[in-house]
């Protein structure tokens, strides 16, 4: 626990990425591989679930410390972080049992699992008797599950491939998708094989920068593929002899949520990875992101939802194929392929090709990119086509074109504290807009895209104009007035004013308007994407047995 | 009856029977001073009265031909129907709390005040009170002080790991009485300590009330900051100034680092808690301590204080101020 405690402690203090890879890079080298493989699963976003609820913890540290438990909320508002607070009000310098990281995680987290309160309570008193005063903070941040420390995945990969002298993007892959360290050993993500295993997992997604300049600054159009951007569902769709697999963005198996596209994969060819979207889809066509959201998160969708809510995987490019990776091949030829595959699907298909957009020049498809919206797609894809399928963002491979955002002016009511480094700054702010009585009525919480330099500005402000208290939140006397982007509009039933935004963000602080001067609700209603009405019995052909009616 | 001594006006703390303001703003007849902090001793005022100790520095913050008088710690002065004293708050330098008896009964106003020890200002004196106005900067008990030597000991170590990596040591610390609690506690054979002007300027007060400090080099025309310590005030953190230390590592001394965020925030690469203001269990102690029958918090979030010692019978309220700002030079 020692070596991982310092290594918290280095990382919380370096200001610099390439000081955290280096100080990884020399834990990772100097600790047992026991120890090391629940630091990469920890920093590869992983976190262990159930161990115990935030509202015990609470309990068990207003205890141990003998303070109130609203002096706790108290302090948590203050500190923005609970394990930091829990820290810092029952740290001791303990009898300090030496144990590694991975005895404290086996001994003493992953049992809580299956405890009830009070034997929680028991070992969390017991921990925190036998807790060096160092190991505080960062034992609670992996009971708590937030140890992230500014590195980021891709920076533990950089790390991994220093130590094993393996290429990053064999090691991204195999941290990709489900594994634990029960699973998973170190030796395992740095060794240079391959195997079957492997082959189900899917590949690190390449992503797509925003196009910051004019588009005829990219050279010919020709060299580009065009295609539409989806608001759906970034996924990877796997076929490995007839076993089917869908993997979300963030590394999750998301397949089960949709079986009607894993049905259909295991009619594609054998040993297949495909990168697509999962999008809302029925017979009427694309619908929109809202209609995706009934879907999402369901583990077993029943066939009411199955035939109301149909999904289609749109499928734009082909990572490997017949076994062999496809990634460095050149997207023009990896078009090909996919097109040869998928060109011959019937219509109701729930897997279908992202068509291509073909016009005649950047001012062409300029004038067509208006339509965006009316067709319910973000804006354009620009890939060069003799690319070949980067991991992460690399610059000058694929852009993302989109259509501009919605914009209003709205005014903040009120503020709660931010988080991590702003977590003692009123940063988080909900907007209100005017509704037909004249009142203001809140229609989203923003919280990126001011300067720290205004953060801190807005934040004298709020100090000063409080007018009330709800928990963590501040209600804040009508003052400022900040323009909000935004995506889409849809009607919610949760909020008071009836609808919700996608995406708001803080576009500027519009000091030159004055409250009376922020939008109406109609206008924010106005903004609806494309109009749509439930239609129910369109999804995908089954028979009585659920199979696919395809031919 | 009592409750009237003392009351607040828009330019501060006032008592009616003396005439007299304590820390005030704006122009006032006369005016009782705290400490030389600038948050509490303005320029302006007609009339200063302040503790013995505390009038140069107070002269170097309002100018040396301001009306300041000052009395000694513990001698009590008649001002109109009120008996004044000041009493060490342990804060900084010449740091007082103000005792004002009318009428047989007792206020002390705290000022800052600092319980724990320090090597660079007058130790503090708990003063037994029937009403007590208390800072309440640190009021969360999040906010606990590790011992100075602790801290001193975390600063040469820190200086000392920089100075082997090659690089150069820039510790911002409030440049009156912050800074040379630092000094005091630097082991000068590390490697040469430089300060900014504006620390500089109190220096010769601290060492002509006895303080010992380590020689102090003024930063103006050295390039070479290798393995050198440089204190500075916060104020010029983000300034030209700063920018001509390339090789070097930057820390903070203030009891906000106590808490993660305000230290990454400041994207530097320590943070040190060195506080010269009471942490959560100095204040409860000292409250308690005074005795007092009724109790006001000031200066800071004082709600939770308030109402944790409520709830432990402790008659307390929170004294607003027109504007507060809830971070205070620390």
């Amino acid at each position: 626990m020692r070596e991982f405690s310092q290594l918290f402690h280095d990382l919380d203090e370096s200001t610099k990425t390439n000081d955290r890879i280096d100080q990884l890079v020399k834990y990772l080298m100097e600790a047992a591989p026991e120890d090391s493989i629940w630091v990469c699963w920890f920093l590869a976003g992983n976190r262990i679930k159930g161990a115990i609820k935030t509202s015990e913890l609470r309990t068990f540290a207003s205890e141990r410390s003998g303070l109130p438990q609203w002096l706790l909320e108290e302090c948590h508002d203050r500190v923005g972080d609970l394990a930091e607070t829990i820290s810092l009000l029952v740290a001791t310098e303990g009898s300090g049992e030496i144990l590694s990281l991975s005895e404290w995680i086996i001994k003493f987290i992953e049992p809580m699992i299956g405890m009830d309160t009070e034997e929680r309570r028991e070992n969390i008193f017991r921990v925190w008797d036998f807790l060096g005063e160092q190991d505080f903070l960062p034992f609670h941040k992996l009971l708590t599950g937030g140890f992230r420390m500014g590195v980021s995945k891709g920076n533990l990969c950089k790390a991994l491939a220093r130590v094993g002298g393996v290429q990053p993007a064999i090691i991204a892959q195999r941290l990709t998708g489900n594994w634990s360290p029960k699973t998973l050993s170190l030796e395992g993500i740095l060794n240079s094989g391959d195997d079957e295993d492997r082959l189900c997992q899917p590949f690190p997604f390449c992503l797509a920068n925003p196009l910051q300049e004019e588009a005829e600054n990219l050279g010919r159009l020709e060299d580009w593929q065009v295609e539409w951007k989806w608001d759906g569902i970034r996924a990877q769709l796997i076929n490995r002899g007839g076993t089917c697999m869908i993997w979300s963005r963030g590394d999750e198996s998301v397949g089960h949520s949709f079986p009607e596209v894993m049905n259909a994969g295991k009619w594609l060819p054998g040993d297949l990875c495909m990168d697509g979207e999962i999008l809302a889809w029925g017979q009427d066509g694309l619908r929109s992101f809202s209609r995706l959201q009934a879907r999402l998160g369901r583990k077993e969708p029943g066939p009411t939802i199955l035939k109301r809510e149909p999904v289609r995987f749109q499928a734009y490019d082909l990572l490997r194929l017949d076994g062999m990776d496809m990634r460095k091949v050149s997207l023009e030829e990896r078009r090909k392929k996919l097109e040869a595959i998928l060109s011959s699907l019937p219509p109701d298909f729930p897997i279908g090709l992202s068509p291509l957009v073909e016009e005649e020049s950047w001012a062409s498809l300029r004038k067509l990119r208006e339509e965006s919206r009316n067709r319910g797609v973000e804006g354009f894809m620009l890939k060069k086509k003799d690319s070949s399928f980067e991991s992460g963002r690399v610059k000058g491979c694929w852009y993302k074109w989109k259509v501009d955002p919605y914009l209003a002016d709205m005014v903040v009511v009120s503020a709660q504290l931010g988080h991590g480094k702003r977590s003692n700054l009123y940063s988080d702010y909900s907007l209100a807009v005017w509704d037909e009585q004249g009142e203001l009525v809140t229609v989203a919480k923003a919280y990126s895209g001011l300067s720290d330099n205004e953060i801190e500005k807005v934040d004298r402000f709020v100090r000063k104009n409080i007018t009330g208290k709800f928990g963590p939140v501040r209600s804040v006397k009508p003052n400022l007035v900040f323009e909000i982007a935004f995506e889409g509009v849809r009607s919610s039933g949760r909020h008071k004013s009836g609808v919700a935004l996608r995406f708001p963000r803080i576009n500027r602080w519009r000091t030159d308007k004055k409250i009376e001067d922020a939008d109406t609700l109609e206008i924010i209603r106005g903004f609806t994407g494309i109009n749509e009405e439930t239609k129910m019995a369109d999804g995908t052909k089954v028979d009585q047995e659920g199979n696919l009616l395809l031919f | 009856m009592e409750d009237n001594i003392l009351t607040f006006r828009r330019e501060g703390l006032y008592c009616e029977a003396g005439d007299f303001y304590v820390d005030p703003r704006g122009r006032v007849d006369r005016a009782i001073i705290t400490h030389a902090h600038s948050d509490h001793a303005r320029a302006g005022h007609k009339n200063y009265l302040c503790s013995d100790p505390c009038k140069a520095l107070l002269q170097v913050r309002i100018g040396q031909k301001s009306p300041i008088e000052s009395i000694p710690f513990g001698q009590e002065q008649m001002i109109g129907k009120a008996r004044v004293s000041f009493h060490p708050a342990g804060h900084i330098l010449g740091s007082a709390q103000v005792k004002i008896e009318v009428g047989g009964y007792v206020w002390v106003v705290s000022g800052d005040y600092k319980p724990q020890s320090d090597k660079t200002c007058e130790t503090f004196e708990l003063v037994s009170c029937h009403g007590f106005i208390s800072e309440c900067t640190f009021g969360l008990p999040v906010y606990k002080w590790q011992p100075e030597v602790e801290i001193h000991h975390q600063i040469n170590h820190w200086w000392e790991k920089n100075k082997a990596d090659g690089q150069g040591s820039l510790l911002f610390a409030y440049s009156l009485g912050k800074a040379q609690r630092v000094l005091a506690g630097l082991d000068s054979s590390i490697g040469p300590i430089y300060a900014h002007s504006a620390v500089h300027s109190f220096l010769d007060h601290y060492k002509n009330a006895g303080v010992v400090l380590p020689d102090v080099k003024k930063v103006d025309k050295e390039k070479d900051f290798t393995g050198a310590m440089v204190i500075a005030p916060p104020a010029v953190e983000d300034s030209s100034w700063t920018r001509k230390f390339r090789q070097v590592k930057r820390g903070f001394a203030s009891g906000w680092m106590a808490i993660r965020g305000p230290r990454r925030r400041k994207n530097l690469d320590r943070g040190f808690v060195l506080s010269d203001h009471a942490d959560w269990t100095g204040l409860i102690d000292v409250i308690t301590g005074t005795g007092a029958e009724k109790v006001k918090v000031t200066h800071g979030n004082g709600d939770a204080l308030s109402r944790f010692l409520q709830e432990k019978g402790v008659n307390t309220s929170v004294l607003n101020e027109s504007s507060f700002r809830g971070e205070e030079l620390d």
